[in-house]
């Protein structure tokens, strides 16, 4: 869909983070945070579960705001970003879809209602196609649908707003391979048309397959930043199963 | 003067004995009611007990002073009582929600809204289409029992109508905060649980309003009747009373929805971290309320299955 690669923002930094904290009931989520994120690639953010990669991901589009340190998007200070344009700009995808009660086309329609942006129905099925959604579910009530099937209306969802970064987080964890393998697609698909995408992932053929550079946090702290093949050949096998562990202990 | 001979006369009534028996036999039901609760482990006794101690306090106070404000007719003084009445219903809503604000938000919500309606009925042609009814100008005897009737039902609803917000949002936060992602704003995000809230708050007066007549005749209209009113004509003036009790609570509920949602929210769209955090503790403390009634009741239990075994 020609509307998809409408907007890109022409930026040498997509994100700078510095020095960012984020606490929540005296508990210190993310401390002292600074990384410097390029455009053009897709980045990859790894490390074990609880270690603030969603949270993280709320911050890069506001949801949440630091307690701590800056942040800038395309050059621009967040606090002073606003809100609702930039989550325009930066859309996310949540760990666990939370759908709208009412049919899959209401949850489709939802973002480009707010900004005037006119779908067809055959718009509607692209965009379904995309992430692997049989045509005949555009009009079905979210209740019925199973978790996977979710999770792509929620992905589809926030493609419908036509973003230029698109933070993903696992966004594929509900989802056997065959689908898997379109939504990968996809995301390559996106990348290549110019959209900037930013994917907490627990899964290491997925690190392998798409990110070219990646963030690993843990406990709360930045580790590093390296390109994806840097990181395998940096670490053996016993290692990178470890920073994979809590995916690798769920199958 | 007056009021020492008020409590005189309440002293010497409430110590007469066939009183004290009617109070006794009623206050079996209320047994009823606390058992029932400990039963269930609803945590309602000490509201049951306190409620209709206090209720029933208030209420032998106010019917003996009722002669006294029914014959206000000066309109400053009518407004005095009844701006009262509303601060006195935001103060018992904020005692028992104990969210951040609460008083400000019922306050605010209660009295804008039935104090408009109210006035707006006193001045319309309502009082004087009613002549032969109720007095006109008006006066307390008209004023006061209308007033308390909009103002305590505007009250009540306006509580529901919070609370099921409150529980709403906190249920779907997920999907609230989805639609901000999309870069919904925040008043927009929460307006379908706003709107569910005012079903859930104005459902039980309309379908009382519905079933007007063939369920129940309302305690005001028999009253009439009884006194001496034509049965059409007080049943029109009980319609009035049931608009006037939706047209204040609508508006009241809105208001305070609007209110009370703005705590939730940062200017920037995001969900208000310590809002939360402090909802959350007010959640954990009636939690545990409920925990320390339960441990009484497994207590009571424990006895009686004692004293059975002996
Ligand atoms: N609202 C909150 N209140 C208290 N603690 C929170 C809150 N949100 C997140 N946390 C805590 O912050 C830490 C990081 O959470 P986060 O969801 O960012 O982890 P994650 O890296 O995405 O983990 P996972 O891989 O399991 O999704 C966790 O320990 C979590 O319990
Ligand atoms: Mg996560």
């Amino acid at each position: 869909m020609s509307k998809l690669n409408q907007v890109i923002i022409p930026t040498t930094c997509l994100y700078s983070l510095q020095a960012v904290d984020f606490v929540i009931n005296d508990k210190k989520i993310l401390s002292d945070i600074s990384i410097d994120l390029e455009p053009g690639v897709i980045t990859g953010i790894i490390g074990p579960s609880g270690a603030g990669k969603s949270t993280l991901l709320s911050l890069l589009n506001k949801l949440l705001s630091p307690t701590g340190g800056e942040i800038f998007f395309d050059g621009r200070n967040l606090s002073e970003y606003p809100s609702q344009e930039l989550r325009k700009l930066v859309g996310l995808v949540q760990q666990r879809p939370h759908l709208f009660a009412g049919t899959v086309r209401y949850n489709l329609e939802y973002g480009p209602k707010i900004w005037k942006i006119k779908y067809s129905d055959e718009d509607l099925l692209e965009l379904m196609s995309k992430v692997a959604l049989p045509a005949d579910f555009l009009d079905r009530e979210i209740d019925g649908l199973s978790g996977g099937e979710q999770q792509r209306v929620s992905f589809a969802r926030s493609l419908a707003n036509q973003p230029c970064v698109l933070l993903l987080d696992e966004p594929t964890s509900a989802l056997d391979i065959v689908s898997s393998e379109i939504i990968e697609n996809t995301i390559k698909q996106l990348a290549k048309e110019g959209m900037k995408i930013i994917i907490v992932t627990h899964s290491l053929q997925q690190t392998q397959d798409l990110t070219e550079q990646l963030l690993f946090l843990k406990d709360g702290c930045f580790i590093e930043k390296t390109s994806t093949i840097d990181f395998f050949k940096k670490y053996d096998e016993e290692e990178i199963r470890t920073f994979f562990k809590s995916k690798t202990e769920e199958e | 003067m007056a009021f020492i001979d008020i409590f005189n006369d309440i002293w010497s009534t409430l110590s007469n004995v066939d009183i004290l028996i009617r109070i006794a036999l009623s206050s079996v039901m209320l047994l009823i009611i606390v058992i029932l609760s400990l039963w269930q482990n609803v945590g309602m006794e000490t509201m049951f007990l306190w409620s209709f101690f206090r209720g029933f306090i208030q209420i032998v106070l106010m019917g003996s002073i009722l002669t006294l404000i029914f014959d206000i007719s000066k309109i400053w003084l009518l407004y005095i009582v009844l701006i009262s009445m509303c601060v006195f219903a935001a103060f018992s809503i904020s005692r028992r929600y104990r969210y951040p604000k609460m008083f400000l938000i019922e306050l605010l919500a209660i009295t804008s809204s039935s104090i408009f309606i109210l006035t707006l009925v006193m001045f319309s042609g309502v009082p004087a289409a009613f002549e032969g009814i109720i007095p006109y100008p008006p006066q307390g005897e008209f004023i006061i029992p209308m007033g308390s009737m909009v103002i305590s039902n505007t009250m009540v609803i306006t509580s529901i109508v919070l609370e099921r917000t409150k529980s709403d949002i906190l249920k779907a936060k997920g999907s609230v905060e989805a639609a901000l992602a999309l870069g919904d704003s925040s008043t927009n995000a929460v307006r379908t649980i706003l709107r569910d809230s005012y079903k859930a708050g104005l459902m039980p007066s309309t379908s009382r309003v519905a079933i007007l007549g063939i369920v129940s005749i309302p305690g005001l209209m028999s009253g009439m009747i009884i006194g001496g009113v034509p049965p059409v004509e007080a049943a029109v003036y009980q319609i009035v009373i049931f608009l006037m009790i939706l047209s204040s609570s609508f508006p009241a509920s809105i208001i305070a929805n609007a209110l009370f949602t703005r705590q939730f929210f940062t200017k920037e769209h995001q969900f208000d971290l310590v809002f939360l955090n402090q909802l959350a503790k007010i959640e954990e403390e009636k939690n545990a309320q409920i925990k320390k009634n339960k441990k009484k009741m497994d207590k009571l239990k424990e006895k009686l299955r004692r004293k059975n075994k002996k």
